[in-house]
């Protein structure tokens, strides 16, 4: 039964651009990023590990392998990191992911493949594209920070395993999932979904 | 969700994979969910794990070397029947996932997994889950009321008895009752089966006597559609219907000659044919008959089968009339009215000495019916809390006059007679009426000269 301890005396947060994220989607997701959290948000230059590892028979990246080598890279244990890739993402295992952490690391992962309207055949719509990306960067922060998922319908930290079920979500942390992350994470508008 | 479902942080789940990966992935995805997980490489690890602790789902990867899934499987579920199991496996081993399913597993996935897919086979087996404790609480309850509570007495006839229902019941055995008209017979079948394996499946009573022969042969056997005028849909018999339970023939000695042959068969083969069908079913019951009739003296007489007889008397239980043990009369008395009590939700009810000794003196003809009834009505129409004699009826009360005396005018010899053959044919007049021996009119007259009232449990 895993019972590790959330990460402590966290910072900031690095944002970091991958593969087909422009310079301008980068920067419109640490804005709204920034928004949401009460710790600093910093935009690394962009990671381009040479090494990245497709899944077998698939046009996806491995999100096991990628998020664990994005946390290799890790250099300033006060800092959690988040990659953003526009490729697909998916493992051995699972046939697809919205983005991927592991509780108490330090990284996280979100791909803006499957949140993209265009993936579904519907029109682009960036704005739409940007809001999903935060909300699903909050939820995987969260569980870096040592949340698991939450029954709360308002709450960021419900499971979606859709992109309908992101878009029903709530956007911020309900009082209890809150409640048990560090002190100083969360600015006034992630908190509370009374 | 089912509002029964334990909450997730209640639920185990042991994922058993060779791979690192799907334990570390799968595993990982379930705590997020808020599972409590653990994870095994191997079914001898799995097995150890499940030694100590009990798991409620299962995730287990059908190719592992040395035991495989399904080997892993059939010990998991000897141990822990309750498990829920999935398995895992790849596309090309789906003929093998289908296997695991016949042998117990509740469902599959292929790898790679749907995240939308495993979140709702994860739901589906939390309920299956909540279904399975409920189940058991039920199981338990219904335990609790496994014994004979109804089959009162402090007699040495009825210890005897519920000596040979506690040791019988458990078995496969068939039973055949023998008591007067309103002992107890069917409570004494539902003890029987109630202390059988057979509980949790249906206990089917069906009353012979009641029924036409056409009539019942369509009940026990059942019917198809068409059979008759009037089988407008296929009908499933009792014997269907008690399927993996207990029958009970209730009144075996009135069935007519033609229904003891069809009987017999089914007996013998455990196969029913319904009326107007062909292909016989097989059913799984056990058979517990009952009659206030001497049987072995009717197939002295020809009137009924003697093989029949002898398939059906295999155990025999004597149910002793209640004039045979008056010292049950009183703790019969205080046990019926202590259920009334309750249900009446009336307090402190209780018979004076003198009514308990009048309850004792009067010979019960209807046996332990009759004395249920009239602790009901002296409980409904007496005086409580204190019950006594001028709260019971009228024919208690004149034993109770002339204790020890039996009947002593003409009239008061044929009432009582009257009496007794209405209880014994459950106030079938025309039944009663060929008994006595008179026509239906002079016996309504005599009846109504006697005042004599059909009991509620006649109506």
């Amino acid at each position: 039964m895993r019972d590790e301890p959330p990460a402590a005396g966290v910072l900031a947060i690095d944002l970091l651009p991958m593969t087909g994220v422009d310079d301008a989607t980068a920067g419109a997701l640490l804005v709204r990023l920034s928004r949401r959290l009460a710790l600093p948000c910093r935009l690394l230059p962009r990671w381009e590990p040479s090494d990245l590892q497709p899944v077998a028979g698939r046009d996806q990246l491995d999100a096991d392998r990628l998020l664990q080598r994005l946390e290799q890279d890790q250099g300033d244990d006060a800092t959690l990191r988040l990659g953003v890739t526009a490729h697909d993402l998916g493992s051995p295992l699972f046939t697809f992911f919205f983005g991927l952490a592991r509780h108490g690391g330090r990284a996280a992962l979100v791909s803006l493949a499957r949140l993209r309207p265009e993936f579904y055949g519907l029109p682009a719509d960036d704005d739409r594209t940007l809001h999903r990306a935060v909300l699903e960067a909050l939820h995987e922060l969260g569980h870096v920070l040592g949340l698991p998922h939450c029954r709360d319908a308002r709450c960021v930290m419900r499971f979606s395993t859709s992109v309908e079920a992101i878009d029903v979500r709530g956007q911020r942390f309900c009082d209890e999932c809150a409640s048990r992350l560090p002190e100083g994470v969360l600015s006034g508008a992630s908190r509370g979904t009374g | 969700m089912n509002a029964l479902a334990p909450p997730k942080d209640q639920l185990a789940i042991l994922v058993i994979d060779d791979e690192l990966i799907v334990r570390e992935s799968l595993g990982a995805w379930l705590a997020d969910d808020g599972y409590r997980v653990e994870t095994a490489e191997s079914g001898a690890a799995a097995l150890r794990l499940a030694s100590s602790t009990r798991y409620d789902v299962a995730f287990i990867d059908i190719q592992m070397p040395k035991m495989d899934g399904l080997e892993l499987q059939k010990r998991l579920l000897a141990a822990n029947p309750s498990m829920t199991t999935i398995v895992m496996t790849a596309y090309a081993s789906v003929d093998t996932a289908v296997r695991a399913l016949k042998e117990g597993a509740y469902d599959y996935i292929v790898k790679p997994f749907d995240p939308d897919e495993l979140l709702h086979l994860v739901e589906r087996a939390r309920e299956r889950c909540a279904l399975q404790s409920e189940n058991e609480r039920l199981r338990q309850t219904l335990d609790a009321h496994a014994e004979p509570e109804e089959l009162v007495g402090d007699s040495p006839a009825m210890k005897k008895l519920l000596e040979i229902v506690r040791t019988v019941g458990p078995t496969d055995t068939t039973v055949l009752v023998h008591g007067e008209s309103g002992t107890g017979k069917e409570l004494v079948a539902r003890a029987i089966h109630a202390s059988s394996p057979r509980r949790y499946a249906p206990l089917v009573c069906v009353h012979c006597g009641a029924l036409a022969e056409g009539v019942l042969e369509s009940e026990l056997f059942g019917h198809e559609k068409g059979a008759f005028t009037g089988a407008a849909y296929h009908h499933k018999g009792k014997f269907e219907q008690a399927d993996g339970g207990t029958i009970f023939l209730d009144e075996i000695g009135d069935i007519s000659p033609k229904v003891q042959v069809e009987l017999l068969r089914v007996l013998e083969e455990k196969r029913v044919t319904r009326v107007g069908g062909k292909t016989p079913i097989a059913v799984d019951f056990r058979v517990v008959a009952a009659t206030h009739q001497d049987l072995s003296e009717l197939v002295a007489q020809g009137r009924f089968r003697e093989d029949l007889f002898y398939r059906l008397d295999v155990v025999r239980v004597e149910i002793p009339p209640l004039r045979e043990r008056p010292g049950d009369v009183p703790v019969l008395a205080r046990h019926f009215l202590h259920r009334l009590q309750t249900s009446m939700n009336k307090k402190d009810m209780h018979f004076s000495d003198a009514a308990l000794e009048a309850l004792a003196a009067h010979d019960w003809p209807g046996n332990v019916r009759e004395l249920q009834n009239a602790v009901e009505r002296a409980a409904v129409l007496g005086h409580p809390p204190e019950l006594d004699v001028d709260d019971l009826p009228l024919d208690v009360r004149r034993a109770e006059a002339a204790p020890g005396a039996a009947a002593r005018s003409l009239a008061d010899v044929e009432r009582r007679h009257i009496e007794r053959v209405l209880a014994e044919t459950e106030w079938n007049v025309t039944r009663a009426a060929a008994v006595l021996d008179v026509d239906r009119g002079t016996l309504y007259n005599k009846i109504a000269k006697y005042g004599l009232e059909r009991p509620e449990h006649a109506r």
